[in-house]
């Protein structure tokens, strides 16, 4: 018992342990590392040491530690980042403190509004990501298709080229299992409709939806197992193992593409996602952004963090260390010498379209991929999904009145 | 009071602490509309009519009861199985206990994305079997039915130890003397098993069907990462269904589910105990 107190004792004590900024970043190992460069330079400028709280990979896991940390008012993390689907409940729940005094003009429209309450800004976005088309420039070349601008080209250059290159070889991978990923690709079809996830029973959603249904089933250009394992690496190393002519990803899988051993490295290229007519295609934002918890004992040095990390120096490094696309617009000029996919992935965030900003937008996003996964995997009619799926998004909606 | 309560004020303490506090906090919170975003106010039963209307609710209360009969009527079997060969005696049975135990002793998220692996679809190993012998792929995880399935198989996997130990131990309690008398008075192999193990290892299996059971009630792990409650929705479990409302910010909601399953859970066992104490008359 004596022992029990003693430990007790112990852990009380090492829980006040002297203020210092506390920065949270998750992603893989090596990410936390390159964090931990960034955050070093940071203490030598402006001499203040952050610690740097390490969280899981996974984004759920991520949000999870948050959550909780926020919940219970903990003063620590003093920054972190924030998927852009989950800044509205942060907003909502009034976690973020405001970011004053910063020159906004420089960021991608779409992903700097994700931050904003009443005019003010409350996150801004760190690093962007849209949805983009990867393909075959040496099969685009060999069977003389254009880089298509509208799905009908998409689908009859994959219909071609399928019937030469044989079984086993796909026209189109993306992301169609029932996960957050599918609201994405849901969400760059219907807008490339003229449609809106705000309004989900719409003729323009129901084209769609059909549209994605069949390029399964009817034109067989996407495999079956799109609606029930493909997630981005599955989409990724399916593509790089030479099996497919296009694919929809993120613009991480451009450095994989071309790593050493990709099989299909140098004959990969990039452009934004075609639409139903030329000219409409939508690309999905994604993207982190940074906060500041209003329980923050050191909101001072979290703004110079915050502030030091969306300079242009930084925003460089950002692309170049990581390999993350940057937020600023006006450093991707100097980038794209060196990183060639950087312009296309420039033009497909200037389009970007934003998922329903609503604080639980997860369940929406449930709803979402429950009804657009039931369709496309042939088991719902496209338009009764649609109207059941707005039909329970009404009714959740009317819970949190 | 008397002394000898005093120790058991420990094991009190810490039943307090850790679940009934906790416990007690949770049927609190479903009572109210709580929310981070908007706040907390009360509205009792509100959340508890909102289930009966939530066909996702429903639909992942369905799957979780599936899912128990399912894996614990096979693991019953393959644990009755399992339990009766490592009980025998023939060289090499002490190596067989430990390696039968293995796939319990690995942690169920390690298991789990093992499984993942081998249910993949393009480079899974149950599909270059059937690819290699019967030229089709399965979707394993795909559809609801084999999903069900799959996730079934790979939590047999990793359980059936758990009930082979439990009916082994009732094995051994069973006198070697009635056998053989059972044997001088002639009774075949299958007879034997009929009318002196079964019987006598009854309690055990019965204990077993409750851990069981409540175990796989609650089950989350193998779900979260074999199917992440897809496809459609199919292999949702209520504690998954939970989990992700709470993540969404309504706690008072997700509380109401937690609650929602803590009842089904202490129905099932409450009924399994009864059942358990009329027949056997074991406590």
């Amino acid at each position: 018992m004596l022992l029990l107190i003693i430990f007790i004792a112990v852990l009380l004590c090492s829980c006040t342990k002297e203020e210092r900024l506390t920065l949270a970043v998750g992603g893989t190992p090596e990410e936390v590392l390159k964090w931990e460069k960034l955050v070093d330079e940071f203490e030598e400028t402006y001499q203040i040491k952050v610690e740097v709280l390490r969280q899981p990979a996974d984004t759920d896991l991520r949000r999870q530690s948050l959550v909780v940390a926020l919940t219970s008012k903990s003063p620590d993390p003093d920054v972190f980042l924030m998927d852009v689907a989950w800044i509205s409940q942060f907003l909502e729940s009034n976690w973020l403190y405001e970011i004053r005094d910063v020159d906004t003009s420089n960021f991608f429209p779409v992903s700097l509004q994700a931050g904003l309450k009443n005019g003010k800004v409350y996150a801004l976005p760190l690093f962007v990501d849209c949805g983009v088309l990867y393909y075959r420039k040496d099969l685009l070349d060999k069977y003389e298709c254009p880089v298509p601008e509208t799905w009908d080209q998409l689908l009859k250059c994959s219909l071609k080229v399928m019937k030469e290159e044989g079984e086993n070889f796909y026209g189109f991978l993306w992301q169609g299992a029932q996960y957050e990923g599918l609201v994405c690709t849901f969400l760059e079809f219907s807008a490339s409709a003229g449609g809106s996830l705000d309004q989900l029973d719409s003729p323009q959603n129901l084209k769609a939806l059909r549209f994605m249904r069949d390029l399964i089933h009817k034109y067989r250009v996407s495999p079956p197992s799109t609606y029930t394992e493909m997630k981005e690496e599955e989409v990724r190393i399916l593509f790089q193992s030479g099996r497919a002519l296009f694919a929809r990803n993120w613009p991480y899988a451009w450095a994989l593409h071309n790593s050493e051993d990709s099989p299909v490295r140098g004959t990969v290229g990039v452009a934004p996602l075609p639409g139903f007519r030329r000219g409409t295609g939508a690309s999905c934002l994604g993207g982190w952004h940074l906060g500041i918890s209003r329980f923050s004992d050191r909101k001072d040095d979290s703004l110079k963090l915050v502030k030091f990390l969306i300079s242009e120096k930084i925003q460089k490094r950002i692309a170049s260390l990581m390999g993350w696309n940057p937020a600023r617009t006006d450093v991707y000029r100097d980038l794209t010498k060196s990183m060639k996919h950087l312009s296309a992935v420039k033009r497909a965030c200037l389009k970007a379209v934003q998922r329903p900003a609503e604080p639980y937008y997860s369940q929406i996003s449930e709803i979402i991929r429950l009804f657009v996964n039931g369709a496309i995997s042939g088991r719902v009619d496209p338009s009764e999904a649609l109207k059941k799926a707005e039909n329970r998004i009404e009714r959740l909606k009317g819970y949190y009145r | 009071m008397r002394k000898e309560a005093l120790f058991a004020l420990p094991s009190f303490a810490f039943i307090f602490l850790l679940l009934l506090i906790p416990l007690a906090g949770t049927f609190y919170l479903s009572f109210f509309r709580y929310t981070t975003f908007i706040g907390k106010d009360f509205n009792f039963p509100e959340n508890y009519i909102r289930l009966f209307e939530d066909p996702v609710f429903i639909k992942s209360l369905l799957f979780t009861l599936q899912f128990t009969i399912l894996s614990v009527s096979l693991e019953l079997v393959s644990g009755l199985l399992t339990g009766l060969i490592i009980h025998s005696s023939f060289p090499g049975r002490g190596i067989l206990r430990g390696l039968v135990l293995l796939p319990w002793a690995i942690p169920g998220v390690v298991s789990a994305r093992a499984w993942e692996s081998m249910f993949n679809y393009s480079y899974g190993l149950l599909n270059y079997l059937t690819d290699s012998i019967l030229g089709l792929r399965i979707n394993w995880l795909g559809n609801e039915l084999t999903a069900l399935l799959s996730v079934a198989v790979a939590d047999l996997w990793k359980t059936t130890p758990f009930v082979a130990l439990i009916i082994l131990a009732g094995l051994q309690s069973i006198p070697e003397d009635l056998y053989k008398q059972a044997k001088v008075d002639g009774a075949g192999i299958f007879r034997r098993f009929r009318e002196i193990t079964l019987p006598l290892i009854g309690p055990f299996i019965l204990v077993a069907i409750v851990f069981r059971t409540v175990d796989a009630l609650r089950v989350f792990d193998l779900v979260f990462v074999l199917t992440e409650g897809g496809p459609g929705g199919s292999t949702t479990p209520l504690s998954l269904y939970a989990y992700r409302i709470y993540l969404g910010g309504d706690l008072g909601y997700g509380s109401a589910v937690s609650v929602s399953l803590f009842l089904i859970s202490l129905t099932v066992s409450f009924l399994l105990l009864l059942i358990s104490r009329r027949r056997h008359g074991f406590e």
